[in-house]
């Protein structure tokens, strides 16, 4: 009996330690913290914009609740450091900044200048923060300016970027999302450089109503927010901006393609539309003469999307004809894109590099020293084989009946 | 002599042995050791990992001959025969040292785990003093609940690594192979030291097992080929989770994680529905490292009680539990301090009683018999 009395004490004690409440935080004491924004300031300080939800607001959807505000609420802070100014905001903030559900991360384009590796610590050191958020760049702009953006279909902003980012990568594929691990290992790396997305905001009228909560209610808002180019960093310093063409090559090259639409032009003149529905590419380096040299096999399969022009779908020959055109196009596209980075930016954000290394870890020990030097001067191989797989649902378009 | 009494009455079985054996070998490794190696040798931690199970097989060939040699004694038993009375008794209060320290270590682990990744405002005490607990119950509860509760938890453990495992394989496929690539990139040196590193936290503790192996096991000739097959087995899952940590995270960032294989589930995704099951990776670590740690405690009690000879190792398991908690907050300063005491001092405090020790007990024991024939 003595024995039965004193397990009972024992599992009472043991309750009292493992309700698990010891770190509980309820829910309406969380800032739920959608977006950060990290900006430079004047005085070489960082500013940090946050953009918490307000779940009141959220739930205005099922009748009753909800006053009519704004879904989401921008707190900010001044620090020398990202952990004292996110910290600071408890002072205007009357809920902790919680993260864990952070989708953006944006990053003002003078900041992104200047380095972006130490402020990211924090962020790959802090429990609370996963690593499955987007990290963009403000292009031209502060990334507190982006956060004050209202949006309508997706009523928290940063959910409107997080999955107009994600659509896009997947469907345009001139835009690449990057996590925080991938950003961190290509800052890192010697062989490849890292590149983000850009995002711009696109203000027209007065600020007064577009960065209110009408320009959410206008069927036309005048404040958009808009992906622009990709950054590209030279370690964790932003050196310049690609442009559309480029930025499709490099989702190309680094297989990030998803889906994309390539126009071709037809043999008789006139438009194609070919529709890229898998894409593969293999990075081959070698090293011929003691000089590195990359080979890049990419394959493309896809459909025809869109036919503008006279062109007889019903022959073999003709889909053939027209995978050759695409392939010669796409080799001049990718060359001349290649070309450009190499010429204007001068750094590896394709990771040739690391194609070299894999090959022959001798000979990159000593072409690493100054690997942009070589990326430079680097030749590249290309060699293209794009497939046609379907046509759609009809065979020869009408416009052959139109004279 | 009263102290047989302690060990004699428990037997486990062959197939308990075994999964005690690959539980305890897996024990702290598979959260820290990715990291560590990939510290080391980058993307061939792997292959470091396919040695170090190699050279463990060749140690536990090295722990059955010392066991063969007195096959009804402990450890500290076989150090009385063979160092003659006192100087045994000062070897097997050093060895009771090192496993006490490593108790101590492991429990520093658990709260330091807990305390960055899952629960970061609890006090580590309240954590300790809890694992501590149920250390401390398992123990006194001898070594057979101890063995029936391995052998249930241990399909939970084979379960929760085939999901892990499993869920990599599936769509989105996340992991590179460039990742592992070059390979061999490494010289011998570092990876010389990956594997002793390896092994010093792997294969090197197994000695502990001679409290337990072949005294408290019911057949020991099938006992001995269990130990093989545990050693493989645990191997095998390492090799497993270190590949899949590197292929998924890169070399790069497996060597900058505390907690690498813990960020490997973390990342983890299956058709997007499956996410963020981080918390089986926990569970798993949980379950390995409770039966390593009761196991260096078991050792400590039951070597502590076999040197003095006591009749009952129970009444040490309560103080001992209680030195066990407050030096596992006082043993290290911070965690950097720990893992700099795991990469240079550990493996050397490892080897002088995975390693020496047995082969010195061998020694004399062929020298023994060489003067008896005489």
């Amino acid at each position: 009996m003595k024995r039965s009395y004193t397990m009972f004490i024992i599992l009472i004690v043991f309750l009292l330690f493992t309700t698990g409440c010891w770190n509980r935080r309820e829910l309406n004491e969380l800032a739920i913290t959608m977006a950060i924004g990290l900006d430079r300031t004047k005085d070489g300080q960082y500013l940090v914009t946050a953009q918490v939800v307000n779940p009141g607001e959220l739930a205005t959807g099922k009748g009753g609740g909800g006053s009519g505000g704004s879904p989401t609420i921008i707190y900010q802070a001044k620090g020398e450091t990202v952990f004292e100014a996110i910290r600071k905001m408890t002072k205007e903030s009357p809920r902790k900044i919680y993260p864990s559900h952070l989708r953006v991360l944006v990053i003002g384009e003078s900041l992104a200048k200047k380095g972006i590796g130490k402020p990211l610590d924090l962020l790959s050191r802090d429990w609370e923060i996963r690593s499955d958020f987007y990290i963009v760049v403000a292009k031209g702009m502060k990334a507190a300016e982006i956060l004050k953006v209202p949006t309508s279909l997706e009523k928290i902003p940063a959910n409107q970027i997080f999955d107009t980012l994600k659509v896009s990568a997947t469907a345009w594929s001139a835009t690449s999302f990057e996590s925080l691990d991938e950003l961190i290992s290509d800052i890192v790396s010697e062989g490849k450089q890292p590149v983000l997305t850009g995002i711009q905001a696109d203000i027209k009228g007065d600020e007064e109503t577009s960065l209110s909560k009408q320009n959410g209610e206008m069927i036309d808002p005048p404040a958009r927010l808009r992906f622009k180019g990709l950054a590209v960093f030279n370690d964790d310093k932003l050196v310049g901006w690609l442009n559309e063409k480029q930025s499709k090559t490099y989702t190309v090259i680094t297989n990030k393609e998803k889906s994309t639409v390539v126009n071709i032009p037809c043999p008789k003149g006139g438009k194609a539309v070919y529709e890229v529905k898998k894409s593969n590419t293999k990075i081959k380096g070698k090293i011929k003469n003691g000089k590195p040299e990359i080979d890049l096999n990419i394959r493309v399969e896809g459909n025809l999307g869109e036919v503008e022009c006279h062109i007889d779908l019903t022959k073999p020959e003709t889909i053939e004809k027209l995978e050759k055109i695409y392939e010669k196009e796409a080799k001049k596209f990718f060359i001349n894109s290649i070309k450009q980075v190499q010429k204007n930016e001068k750094v590896d954000i394709f990771g040739f590099g690391e194609a070299i290394h894999r090959a022959d870890p001798e000979a990159w020990k000593k072409l690493k020293k100054d690997w942009d030097k070589n990326f430079e001067n680097l030749p590249v191989n290309i060699e293209v084989q794009g497939e046609i797989r379907n046509v759609g649902t009809v065979g020869n378009s009408f416009l052959d009946k139109i004279k | 002599m009263g102290s047989r009494d302690i060990v004699e009455n428990f037997k486990i079985s062959a197939r308990q042995f075994a999964i005690l054996v690959i539980l305890f070998s897996i024990g702290t490794t598979i959260l820290v050791i990715p990291g560590v190696m990939a510290q080391e040798v980058k993307q061939d931690a792997w292959i470091a990992a396919v040695i170090g199970t190699g050279i463990g097989l060749l140690l536990v060939a090295l722990y059955i001959a010392v066991g063969r040699m007195f096959p009804t004694k402990t450890l500290v038993e076989i150090n009385e025969t063979l160092f003659g009375k006192w100087l045994g008794k000062a070897v097997s209060l050093t060895f009771i040292l090192f496993t006490l320290y490593s108790t101590v270590q492991l429990l520093f682990y658990v709260g330091s785990f807990l305390t960055t990744q899952i629960m970061p405002d609890t006090p580590i005490e309240a954590i300790n003093i809890l694992f501590a607990c149920i250390l401390i119950m398992g123990v006194r509860l001898g070594l057979e609940p101890l063995a029936r509760s391995a052998e249930l938890l241990f399909p939970i453990f084979v379960f929760l690594f085939l999901v892990l495992v499993g869920s990599i394989f599936l769509p989105p496929v996340q992991f590179k192979f460039e990742n592992i690539q070059p390979v061999f990139e490494t010289g011998i040196k570092p990876m010389i030291h990956a594997v002793f590193l390896f092994s010093s936290i792997f294969s090197l503790p197994l000695i502990v097992l001679l409290m337990i192996f072949p005294v408290s096991v019911n057949q020991p000739k099938a006992a001995e080929k269990n130990f093989f097959i545990g050693i493989l087995i645990g191997g095998i899952c390492l090799i497993i989770i270190i590949a899949l940590t590197i292929l998924v995270l890169g070399a790069d960032s497996s060597a900058r994680q505390t907690y690498p294989s813990y960020l490997l589930a973390r990342k983890l995704n299956v058709g997007d529905f499956l996410q963020r099951i981080e918390a089986i990776m926990a569970i798993m670590w949980i379950i390995t490292i409770y039966f390593k740690m009761a196991f260096y405690f078991y050792a400590t009690v039951i070597g502590l009680a076999q040197t003095l000879n006591m009749k009952d190792y129970r009444p040490l398991t309560v103080p001992f539990g209680m030195i066990v908690v407050s030096l596992s907050i006082l043993i290290h300063p911070n965690v950097v301090h720990s893992t700099t005491f795991d990469k240079e001092i550990w493996p050397l405090y490892a080897s002088t009683y995975g390693l020496v020790l047995p082969i010195l007990l061998l020694a004399i024991n062929v020298f023994r018999k060489k003067i008896h024939q005489k």
